[in-house]
């Protein structure tokens, strides 16, 4: 568990630059994030979710609408809420980190599945499994650098969040962003600037986890802390991460 | 069943279908316009839950929701989208309302002890048997003449299962009635009786510009929990407003707030009172303060002008400075005043109290001296301020007519002495007072929505007590659940949950704006489960004094068309259908003490000025004898006068001011309290130093206790979604004070008081004051099913899916067991902040 989560700050500058690049030289050459490029396609949706953690208090509303949502397994969370509590008496801070998939652009975990039970759907970006045919080999469980991926111990199958598909596709919002007490998730379509996640992820600052891994999630935040405990034990400070989930230490 | 490779390869066609249906056209759910609640499909089949419109009460919030129900059973849980008081968001405890109904510990069926009390041994009984035997004790008690040896003790029985109960009761004719508040926030509500009348303050984030608080943590747990949590974190994020929190431990609500501001236990009422200090002594109160103050009592003389009023407080204040308060609170002076100063000159702003401040020796003080500073700074009843509760009103049958007048036995207000002016009972001393036996003891004891054993403090003094036949000859437990009250009954009568069960429902409005609402069943009663509301009207048949009322729905539907505006909507098929109904019309409502009081009201029979008070009430209603008897002993002297208060003169006007409840306080906002006085207390808040805080040896520590966001205090640890988040209660302790204990992260260490020890684990963490150890409720359940404790309820035969998934293994440590149960004296409140405790390593680790 040494790998260090570092944060990427998304400028706005940057974006623009970004929408700017793109629209010069064509799709696919975009350095900066995946809506800048999607903006200019203008083709399918490719849904992505914003965390405005200025709006979190760390309830866990979304937390348990999920496992009803989709009557989870205890032990396995497809939805969960990082605390980080962090300083020296008595400047000490708490901070909240929800997580989910990220839905990523370049998911590691579609990469290395042996049977294509799992793929980025063209249609909206949405990373999903097959459980028809998942042979329950683990492979991306290990791949995914966010620790998203369960094993389902009712299907065999490897299970994790898809952005409540069926509650999108019928014109809800997912089951955690219809839940969240301060609005802080925004879900919504990457690819249309005029998007209010667009809109919000091109004026304010945000970041994504562990963008060193190159896989592109499309999962942005506002304010996120993104301390690591063990860098900050190396270093003498105190950063404590409550998962609220089985897996007691982040990955 | 539609595989779930078909679902996801099918997803466009499906979502095609749909718009094809509602004719909305696909495009629209690509684009912004999401619906917002109120509607669910299964992950696995795509097709349609079926939504119901009902009310949580996993805690006392009561928000209204919504059920989705998949194949005849609850499978989901949210927020009603069309409540003004929601929004449409609930917390994590009503998400996972469908865990209660489907708890694999549940009683199913009416139960009764067969070995001895408390070994566990039960036999299921038919409710025709069950209810025979208790109409029959209670008919024997009744017959005999002795219904108050008949007592109920509920907890958060509330709206119109309260209502209904209570009919049973007052038709019964027992007044021996215990409640639960003393062991929540009661100190809080008599410091409120003492000076705006009836209790509940409603905090509007909506409006304000700056929050205070002290002692509360509204973030995670309050009793209006969603409602203002969602406002208070908008207020933040949309209107960056400033909050500031002081607290011993960084809760939450500490940590979302621009400052977080730690205090010595018990001592936040020193820094209320140096900020009134600095508020008066720095001429802060000037403006909106000072044009209150002509609404306030802050001397003897109601008829003082405001000059002499200012004299008054400033007199009074004179001794708290800031420099006072730093050595008793920790606090640094400047820093108490700068935040006076912003508080004062921040219009509107907000004081925010709660347990932290009140659960204290002199606990009411604290929350008079939380009043005094909203007073002075103008921010009471006002936009953006501490406001009066509004909260739906309720017509509802008032059942027969003819009720025999009620005997109780005075057990419920402690022992003689113990407080002055409990006006919310002192319950916690219920199982000392029938141990003691001097002031009687009921023959049959019987609790609703009620953990006696778990939740009042020293659970080893309540556990003999309810156990113990020679004391309590017969008990009755009305609960869906195997609690470790429940373990102590003679009989189970199992309650449905609520979210099988129908009620009305009236819970404060956070806008200020009444709501109506309704809960209904969700699924049929799992079982034989009935709603302890249909059982009595069932009692009451049985006992030959039938209340006019069918069960709990027809009571419901009844109250549905007689009330003004909900029956004009549609009365009882619209509320099943809508589930909420507010009057669209409805103005918020602030300023209510400023209305006039109408000429006619002061002309009605019996109403008099009271010379003294400048109050206007009624001796006739009064009953009592004469005029000249009521003008000789006054309003303030005759008991219960209160009742018949009509409004308060004040100059030359007769305004409706605050309405008294529960004390003879006049109708002034009253800093001045002579209801204080005449109990021998000093009129004006005043600091106590806690006696036990005085005399503690250097190596102590002070025990709190706090609530985390995913658990109510007692009864959702069956609920395996939120256990599986927090099951585990490590005791918090500063680095400082463990590094003098030698106690490292993880330690097991012994917290020893003066009626016992627990052993539990450390939770290193700056995020608690040196020489605090805090230790969250909700854990170290010893009963209440497999998911709290570890343990299954006798009535579950076979393992099921339930077991192979639970995964933890630790269930926390119970505080309460070195809690003593220790009343405030003036109000009786449960005393669970001023606990000193020893902390050492365990020797047995």
């Amino acid at each position: 568990m040494s790998d260090v989560e570092i944060s990427t700050t998304v400028k706005r500058r940057d974006f623009l630059n970004g929408i700017a690049t793109a629209a010069a030289v064509g799709a696919g050459a975009a350095i900066m994030p995946k809506p800048a490029q999607a903006a200019v396609t203008g083709l399918k949706p490719h849904y992505g979710m914003l965390i405005d953690l200025r709006r979190c208090i760390g309830c866990h509303a979304c937390s348990v609408s999920c496992k009803a949502e989709f009557d989870v397994p205890l032990g396995a969370t497809r939805s969960w809420v990082e605390y980080v509590e962090k300083g020296d008496y008595p400047d000490v801070s708490r901070s909240f980190l929800p997580r989910l998939c990220n839905q990523c652009s370049k998911p590691a975990c579609v990469d290395v599945c042996p049977t294509g039970a799992t793929w980025k759907r063209k249609a909206d970006g949405v990373v999903v499994v097959d459980s028809d045919v998942c042979i329950g080999c683990k492979y991306c469980l290990l791949a995914c650098p966010y620790d998203a991926r369960f094993i389902n111990p009712v299907t065999g199958s490897a299970d994790k969040c898809d952005f409540c598909l069926h509650r999108v596709e019928k014109g809800l919002e997912p089951a955690c962003v219809n839940a969240c007490i301060g609005d802080a998730r925004i879900f919504g379509d990457l690819n249309d600037p005029s998007s209010k996640i667009s809109r919000e992820i091109a004026t304010n600052p945000v970041t994504v986890l562990r963008p060193e891994q190159g896989t592109e999630p499309n999962v942005y935040y506002i304010a996120a802390d993104h301390s690591d405990e063990y860098t900050a034990a190396a270093q003498g400070r105190y950063v404590r991460i409550d998962t609220h989930r089985r897996q007691q230490e982040r990955k | 069943m539609t595989s779930r490779r078909n679902f996801l390869k099918l997803g466009a066609v499906a979502a095609t279908a749909t718009a094809a249906i509602t004719g909305t056209g696909a495009l629209t759910w690509a684009k912004e316009n999401r619906i917002k609640g109120g509607r669910d499909y299964s992950p696995t089949t795509g097709k349609a839950r079926k939504a119901i419109p009902s009310a949580c009460w996993q805690c006392v919030s009561r928000c209204p929701i919504i059920g989705f129900i998949e194949e005849g059973r609850l499978v989901k849980v949210e927020g009603q989208p069309n409540s003004i008081r929601t929004d449409g968001k609930v917390c994590a405890k009503a998400h996972a309302g469908p865990n209660q109904v489907y708890d694999p510990d549940r009683i199913l069926y009416p139960m009764r002890r067969v070995g001895k009390r408390g070994e566990g041994k039960w036999k299921r009984v038919s409710w025709d048997d069950a209810l025979t035997e208790v109409a029959g004790r209670l008919k024997k008690l009744r017959d005999d003449g002795q219904p108050e040896k008949f007592m109920f003790h509920y907890g958060r029985m509330k709206a119109s299962s309260s209502k209904l109960v209570g009919m049973f009761l007052a038709n019964y004719g027992t007044g021996t009635i215990g409640n639960h508040t003393s062991i929540c926030e009661g100190a809080k509500w008599t410091g409120q009786e003492l000076t705006w009348g009836k209790h509940y303050d409603n905090w509007d984030f909506d409006h304000t510009k700056y929050v205070l608080n002290l002692g509360s943590n509204l973030l995670e747990a309050h009793t209006n929990h969603t409602s203002e949590a969602q406002r208070l974190v908008k207020a933040l994020a949309d209107r960056r407003i400033k909050m500031v929190t002081f607290d011993v431990r960084l809760s939450n609500t500490a940590a979302k707030s621009t400052e977080w501001v730690p205090v010595k236990p018990g001592t936040d009422i020193a820094v209320l009172l140096a900020m009134s200090n600095v508020v008066m002594n720095e001429g802060l109160y000037q403006g909106e303060g000072e044009a209150f103050l002509s609404f306030c009592r802050a001397t003897p003389n109601v008829n003082a002008s405001t000059a002499d009023k200012v004299a008054a407080l400033k007199a009074h204040l004179a001794s708290y400075t800031p420099e006072w308060a730093e050595k008793i609170s920790g606090v640094a002076a400047d820093k108490i005043r700068t935040i006076a100063r912003e508080f004062a000159t921040t219009k509107p702003a907000v004081l925010v109290t709660y347990r932290g401040l009140v659960a204290h020796y002199y606990g009411p003080e604290g929350e008079r001296a939380a009043q005094m500073l909203a007073a002075i700074t103008g921010n009471i009843d006002n936009p953006g301020g501490r406001c009066k509760a509004v909260g739906a009103k309720w017509k509802f049958p008032s059942g027969p007519k003819d009720k025999p007048t009620a005997k109780k036995l005075k057990i419920v207000d402690g022992f003689k002495g113990q407080a002055k002016l409990p006006t919310h009972h002192i319950n916690h001393q219920i199982f000392n007072v029938i141990k003691d036996g001097s002031l009687g003891r009921p023959d049959v004891y019987m609790w609703y929505c009620y953990a006696p054993v778990y939740s009042n403090g020293d659970c080893k003094a309540n556990a003999a007590v309810m156990k113990d036949e020679t004391l309590i000859p017969y008990s009755v437990c009305i609960n869906p659940f195997y609690d470790e009250s429940a373990a102590l009954a003679d009989i189970i009568l199992p309650d449905a949950t609520y979210l099988e069960r129908w009620d009305w429902e009236d819970m404060v409005s956070p806008n200020q704006v009444p709501e109506h609402y309704i809960r209904q069943p969700l699924v049929k009663p799992l079982g034989e489960a009935r709603n302890f509301g249909d059982v009595v009207c069932d009692l009451a048949e049985r006992m030959g004094f039938p209340l006019g009322i069918k069960n709990m729905e027809d009571f419901v539907e009844k109250s549905c068309e007689m009330t003004p505006g909900v029956k004009e909507a549609g009365g009882f098929e619209y509320m099943k259908t809508h589930g909420v109904w507010h009057d669209p019309k409805a103005k918020p409502s602030y300023y209510g003490y400023a209305k006039p009081v109408k000429a006619a009201d002061l002309a009605k029979d019996g109403v008099i000025l009271d010379e003294a008070t400048s109050t206007y009430w009624n001796w006739k209603k009064a009953k009592v004898k004469t005029v000249e008897d009521a003008k000789a002993k006054g309003y303030a002297h005759t008991k219960d006068a209160y009742k018949t208060y009509i409004g308060q003169k004040i100059g030359d006007k007769v305004y409706k001011g605050f309405k008294p409840d529960k004390v003879n306080k006049t109708g002034y906002f009253e800093l001045y309290s002579t209801v204080m006085e005449d109990n021998g207390f000093a009129p004006m808040p005043t600091y106590k130093a806690i006696p036990e805080h005085v005399a503690m040896k250097p190596d102590d520590m002070i025990l709190t206790t706090f609530k985390v966001n995913v658990q109510t205090h007692s009864r959702t640890q069956n609920c395996k979604w939120l256990t599986e988040i927090y099951h585990d209660n490590p005791a918090w302790i500063n680095p400082a004070s463990a590094e003098a204990r030698n106690i490292k992260e993880g330690d097991r260490i012994r917290v020893a008081s003066g009626i016992g020890h627990i052993e539990t684990t450390a939770r290193v963490t700056p995020a608690v004051a040196p020489g605090v150890i805090a230790i969250a409720m909700h854990c170290g359940h010893w009963e209440y099913g497999r998911y709290a404790s570890g343990k299954k309820s006798p009535f579950v035969k076979e393992d099921i899916v339930h077991d192979k998934q639970m995964w933890w293994k630790s269930h926390g440590e119970h505080p309460n067991w070195i809690i003593p149960n220790d009343p405030d004296p003036i109000s009786g409140q449960q005393r669970w902040m001023d606990t000193v405790v020893n902390v050492s390593k365990s020797v047995s680790a």
